[in-house]
């Protein structure tokens, strides 16, 4: 993850000054908060990213504002890395809101919070309700991912 | 498209794309997930998937791209995405993302447009449903 542009650091992506200790699934609870992350959505991350989503067509690509799922993608991440999540976690369903366009260069600060914990047999779940804001305060994303844990 | 445009029962332009692994690794470096599903074939190879899988948020990121071609700016400020991860996708699917819009609301001199949006694989089988809406 050391690709990312950060604010003022080389912290990996979704950490602030004091890096986090990842969570663990015992430790989630509904209501809990997860460390913010911050980082910079500057025209090297955007094009990186437009470039693994369209391939060749997105090669010269020189947007004005970030693709908006980039921003959720990138606000996953940082948050996946305040959790302790084990190997072949997968995505079982996404919401997510764009509520305003977000120019290249934008400072993202992303904060999650866990809105369920299912245990079930082996059936392990956790939703995270997820928001990003760019620097000025404005609110420009929101939305809850649904992850399925290996048993 | 231009809401003049608009009508419910019409189809969003489709779009078409191959997964490989290289566009599921390029995805890892540009995302920073690096969850060995996607892109360690022995790990993946062993569990109850039997191989690697595309992120989720890369076959979504295809969906997200029809919509800011179909509705512009308007996807980018008003777009919302409910959406469903039915079966993975792999390496060497060919995914098809389509949308067919359902509604078109006009309310108070603002428009709210409703589409139901998937991925199939070349089987046919579901790799993502669900809903769009934007606002104009």
């Amino acid at each position: 993850m050391g690709f990312l542009s950060k604010t003022g650091s080389n912290k990996p992506l979704g950490q602030l000054e004091d890096k986090p200790i990842p969570l663990k699934w015992e430790a989630l609870a509904p209501g809990m908060e997860l460390a913010p992350g911050e980082y910079t959505l500057d025209s090297d991350l955007v094009s990186r990213y437009i470039r693994a989503v369209t391939g060749e067509a997105g090669k010269n690509c020189n947007p004005e504002f970030v693709p908006p799922l980039a921003i959720a993608a990138y606000a996953m991440t940082g948050l996946g890395s305040a959790l302790e999540l084990p190997a072949g976690t997968i995505h079982a369903a996404q919401e997510v809101d764009f509520l305003r366009p977000v120019p290249v260069g934008s400072v993202i600060k992303s904060h999650g919070r866990v809105a369920q914990k299912v245990e079930r047999g082996k059936l392990r779940m956790l939703t995270i309700e997820l928001i990003a804001e760019s620097e000025g305060g404005g609110q420009v994303l929101s939305g809850r991912a649904t992850l399925i844990l290996p048993a | 498209m231009k809401l003049s445009g608009i009508h419910p029962g019409d189809s969003l332009p489709e779009v078409k794309k191959v997964i490989t692994q290289d566009d599921i690794n390029l995805y890892a470096e540009a995302s920073g997930d690096y969850n060995p599903i996607h892109v360690d074939e022995a790990f993946a190879a062993q569990t109850p998937l039997g191989g690697t899988i595309a992120h989720g948020m890369l076959v979504l990121g295809y969906m997200s791209d029809m919509l800011t071609c179909a509705f512009g700016r308007h996807w980018l400020s008003a777009g919302k995405l409910a959406v469903r991860f039915k079966t993975p996708a792999r390496p060497k699917d060919t995914i098809t993302i389509s949308g067919k819009i359902n509604a078109a609301d006009h309310k108070e001199g603002a428009s709210q447009i409703s589409c139901s949006v998937e991925a199939r694989n070349q089987r046919g089988e579901a790799i993502i449903t669900g809903e769009a809406t934007v606002k104009y």
